[in-house]
């Protein structure tokens, strides 16, 4: 070991090591069945055979499958630029001079403390009971019934998801904006930038980081949304909020298709590993031009 | 130049914490304590407080067994989680360059980040009943585990930021590799661990497709798990519903309560490294 | 630093005290009672306390399991090869898994067998694999699937048990002429959505229809228009927010008094009883068809009781299973679920599910028409995609055209073995 140029402790490998054995013996391993039952008919026991491609072909002439995925794409998009843009206003506005900074910080960041399953039920009352209360009493048609029950079943689901998803986004965003350095703006109003001048030009660009960090754990997370949607809609009506992580365990487990949905799944990973890295991509090239 | 406080903001920020934020935990608090026959008015104020309601969602869901499943569950996982995983991404951050074997787990672990767990759901399911840890023991064992990825990033993001001098200096007075990142690095880490800690906490607490797939026992399920029980069987009661959702919500708001600023400063700091 | 190390050391001890106490636990030996319904969760305890302290010198205890999500748990649980010792399932797709993967005991040999309906035991037959003649299980509780009506709106109406189709349509004017709602529906739980179909289904469709859909000679196109086009009928008299209302609101709303019919099962009442107890309410045979012989109760096995031929306890479950086959026992349960027993001679007496009562008794029945569809068919989504395309003014005819089109592109992807 002393012959080498750089040594390493044993001590690192071993612990790594062990670590990621454990990390491999029941992750890895079980994604790699996974792949390996989606070239399968496995129905979850039993027996089986391979039937080669025949689930991933069977995908793209699935129309359920196909429509899960153009859900799950529109609420992915809709729910990161909004739970975006939501937050940085927020970020922003928490970090104005305002009064009682600490006790708003603190509410706003509740809704993150809340498990998404409850937060569904709750919502689910509101939606179902308060709110078509209120249209009636007013007189707005569109309030009058459960939004859960109609084709914008998804903006109910949207809305769910920025109440609790803002929170740690806005907090992000908060803490890029406090590494913004103060002279800065000192300098900016001296030059006579105005609020939105002055945001756009030096406070944005400052917050590229956080922005990347965001867009992508959001992306990520939506185009895997499942909890939320089982709490609140069961996929429905219809099929119309049905995210794919919900037909997957749905059909897959409840629906004995299991080997197909598993090539669903395998699917799944791909997108989102592709979308990720390019996100990646793009906002990491921004940043370097920016900086 | 002193800056005025900004009322306008202030005022915008006040309401909307009351409405959007505050106005679904009073409704749940208002229901729960409210007598199922106080129903149409349900904003208003109740005529009468009704505690049975705890009571009878307290003894249906069991709930003393839950709480301390999910506590269990929560706190080994936490302990084991900030010890293990801390070292795991500090070794290799510290050897990625050093040694190729390093390199390569971090890639193994940041790539895994992306596997959605329904697609490892079912042969997870074979996998931990072959080695007969479908119980609360296991499935505190496979967060810990499963947490490696998500840590190993968060962490090391926090660890690059620490000049290697440091290690240096304590190698020089003989300190071996486990003394230096226990008496060295782990306390600079502290508001990184602060982020994982909450993390981790928020997600074995919330978490609800891994116990009910995993633990078959009724004694060993967890509150999320118990919730479900309410959408079947007792749902045309709203009031005994929310009194159940309040118990579960409620030791999550006391640590929020206590242990706020900590919670706060912590993701804040450990976030965007 | 203090408060930390403070934290540090509470959560340790309590994590202590946790490990400490979880090894504590009980080490008796246990039976696992399997069941996959919440509402006869309380009738079915009581039946097991009782059992317990008829059994306790023999060393074992029944715990009665009723986990949130049954049908994932038990394919989890085959998949981890870990079957409960008793299972006490719906005679649906669930049992067809647990059946065709091989894991129960064979029943033929016991006592109670020859005191079954036959018509009940063949509908267990019907769901097995291959739908080989062996017992596997023993039905327990029929269930039935109609119309539920509020009997003092219908006294206050002066309205009569419709025998046809048209009859029901003149009862609906009648109470629609009256002001009031005719259906109260609640397709926010989309399988609820399938009730009006499973009721109308069996004595619409032809004979030998899912036979022959399954190998693919004939197709919903050219065999469902007439009870799609009812299906759209009814929804034409239901309460405004019926896609939005939950199962749970709407039987609350019902025995509340809201609207004056609800097309369900037997398994609401329970739920009516529970919103409020002085509510009146009986059930009559969806007429959907214009000749009355054809108009059946759709009624099928609720639950059935089946056995782990690998359970380390085989004698005591079967013994627990004979207990719960006991006439006493039997008749506890229908009393209390409000459901009909596949047990000879034990007969259902509440007036609530008078008006069926005598179809079933003389076998005027059908079975769920979707326990014959493929598993992964999912025609409540496809019933809820419907229902949710009138709601947006979608024409009828080209709405049930394509609805049925999608029943028949839907049932094609789902029938692959």
């Amino acid at each position: 070991m002393k012959k080498e140029k750089i040594s390493v402790d044993l001590i690192y490998f071993i612990i790594v090591g062990v670590m990621a054995g454990l990390f491999f013996l029941f992750h890895t391993v079980s994604f790699l069945k996974g792949v390996f039952y989606s070239f399968t008919d496995w129905k979850g026991y039993g027996a089986w055979n391979f039937v080669g491609l025949r689930n991933y072909l069977q995908i793209f002439r699935d129309g359920d499958t196909i429509h899960a995925y153009e859900f799950t794409f529109q609420f992915a998009i809709i729910c990161t630029i909004l739970v975006n843009v939501i937050s940085l206003a927020l970020a922003c506005a928490l970090n104005a001079n305002i009064r009682f900074k600490d006790f708003l910080k603190g509410v706003y960041f509740l809704p993150y403390m809340l498990g998404s399953i409850i937060v569904g039920f709750i919502f689910n009352f509101i939606f179902a009971n308060l709110i078509p209360a209120l249209g009636q009493t007013l007189g707005i048609e569109c309030l009058s019934v459960n939004i859960l029950g109609t084709t914008s079943a998804i903006w109910g689901i949207v809305i769910v998801t920025i109440w609790s998803g803002c929170a740690f986004n806005t907090l992000i965003y908060i803490s890029g904006l406090q590494s913004v350095d103060t002279d800065v703006y000192e300098a900016a109003a001296l030059d006579g930038a105005n609020g939105f001048r002055r945001f756009s030009r030096i406070t944005f660009p400052l917050l590229a980081p956080s922005f990347t960090i965001n867009m992508v754990l959001a992306a990520k997370g939506y185009l895997m949304v499942y909890d939320q949607i089982m709490a609140m809609t069961d996929g429905g009506p219809g099929t119309t909020t049905t995210s794919i992580a919900v037909l997957i365990y749905k059909k897959g487990f409840g629906g004995g298709q299991f080997s197909y949905q598993m090539a669903n799944a395998v699917v799944l990973f791909l997108v989102v590993v592709a979308v990720s890295v390019f996100q990646l991509r793009i906002l990491e090239k921004r940043e370097d031009k920016i900086g | 130049m002193k800056r005025k406080s900004n009322d306008f903001v202030t005022v915008l920020l006040l309401v909307g914490a009351l409405i959007i934020i505050l106005l679904p935990l009073y409704l749940t608090l208002i229901i729960a304590i409210k007598d199922p026959s106080d129903m149409n008015q349900v904003l208003a104020l109740p005529k009468k407080i009704r505690l049975q309601n705890f009571s009878d969602a307290w003894n249906m869901t069991q709930y003393p067994r839950k709480f301390f499943n999910t506590s269990f569950i929560t706190l080994i996982n936490l302990m084991f989680t900030l010890i293990t995983n801390s070292f795991v991404a500090y070794a290799i951050t510290r050897n990625r360059k050093k040694h190729v074997f390093f390199g390569i787990m971090y890639y193994y672990f940041v790539s895994a980040m992306f596997i959605p767990f329904c697609v490892i759901m079912l042969p997870l399911v074979v996998q931990i009943n072959y080695f007969h840890l479908d119980n609360i023991f296991g499935i505190t064992f496979l967060y810990i585990v499963f947490g490696l990825p998500m840590n190993t990033f968060i962490y090391s993001g926090a660890v690059k930021n620490i000049p290697e001098a440091l290690d240096e200096a304590a190698k020089i007075d003989g300190a071996n590799p486990l003394q230096i990142f226990t008496y060295v690095i782990f306390p600079v880490l502290k508001p990184t661990t602060a982020t994982v800690a909450i993390l981790s906490f928020m997600w074995t607490w919330n978490d609800f497709t891994m116990p009910l797939v995993l633990l078959s026992d009724k004694n060993q399920q967890t509150l999320q798990l118990a919730q479900f029980v309410f959408k079947s069987q007792f749902s045309v009661n709203y009031n005994l519903a929310f009194a159940s959702y309040l118990m579960v919500i409620v030791p999550i708001l006391i640590v929020y309560l206590f242990c706020q600023k900590w919670i706060m400063n912590g993701v804040v700091a450990g976030a965007v490294k | 630093m203090k408060r930390k190390i403070t934290v540090m050391g509470t959560m340790v001890v309590l994590a202590l005290t946790s490990v400490v106490l979880a090894g504590c636990g009980k080490k008796e030996k246990e039976i696992e009672f399997f069941s996959s319904k919440s509402e006869n969760a309380a009738v079915l305890q009581s039946f097991v306390d009782t059992f317990n302290q008829e059994h306790t010198d023999s060393g074992v205890k029944i715990v009665l399991n009723t986990p949130a999500d049954p049908g994932t748990v038990l394919k989890t649980r085959l998949a981890k090869n870990d079957v409960p010792d008793i299972m006490a399932l719906g005679g649906d797709n669930n049992y067809t898994e647990v059946q065709s993967a091989g894991v129960l005991a064979d029943l033929s040999g016991e006592s109670y067998i020859d005191g079954i309906q036959e018509s009940y035991m063949q509908m267990v037959y019907d769901v097995q694999k291959g739908k080989e003649a062996i017992p596997y299980a023993v039905p327990y509780a029929a269930n039935a699937s109609g119309v539920l009506y509020n009997t003092d709106k219908f006294k206050e109406l002066n309205l009569e048990i419709p025998k046809t189709w048209d009859e029901f349509m003149k009862v609906v004017k009648t109470i629609e002429d009256a002001g009031e709602e005719p259906f109260l529906f609640t397709f926010k739980d989309a399988w609820t959505g399938l009730c009006p179909w499973n009721s109308m289904a069996p004595d619409l469709q032809p004979k030998g229809f899912t036979d022959e859909r399954r190998v693919g000679t004939t197709t919903f196109a050219a065999t469902h228009q007439e009870i799609a086009e009812k299906y759209l009928e009814l929804l034409k008299h239901a309460q405004k927010d019926f896609m939005g209302t939950t199962y749970d609101d709407g039987n609350k709303a019902f025995a509340n008094g809201k609207g004056v019919m609800m097309i369900n099962g037997n398994w609401a009442i329970n739920q009516f009883t529970n919103a409020n107890s002085s509510f009146h309410v009986d059930m009559f045979a969806l007429p959907a068809s214009n000749d009355q012989s054809r108009n059946y109760v759709t009624s099928g096995v609720d639950v059935l009781f089946c056995v782990n031929k690998d359970s380390k306890n085989l004698d005591i479950a079967k013994e627990f299973l004979a207990f719960l086959l006991e006439k006493k026992n039997a008749q506890t349960y229908i009393e209390n679920q409000f459901a009909f027993s596949a047990v000879k001679g034990i007969e259902q007496t509440d007036a609530r599910v008078a008006g069926v009562k005598k179809d079933i008794e003389n076998g005027k029945v059908a079975n769920f028409p979707d326990h014959y569809y493929p598993m992964a068919f999912n025609l409540s989504a496809i019933l809820s995609e419907y229902s949710l395309n009138y709601v947006n003014g979608m024409d009828d005819a080209k709405n049930s055209a394509a609805f049925l089109a999608d029943c028949d592109k839907k049932y094609d992807i789902a029938n692959v073995e």
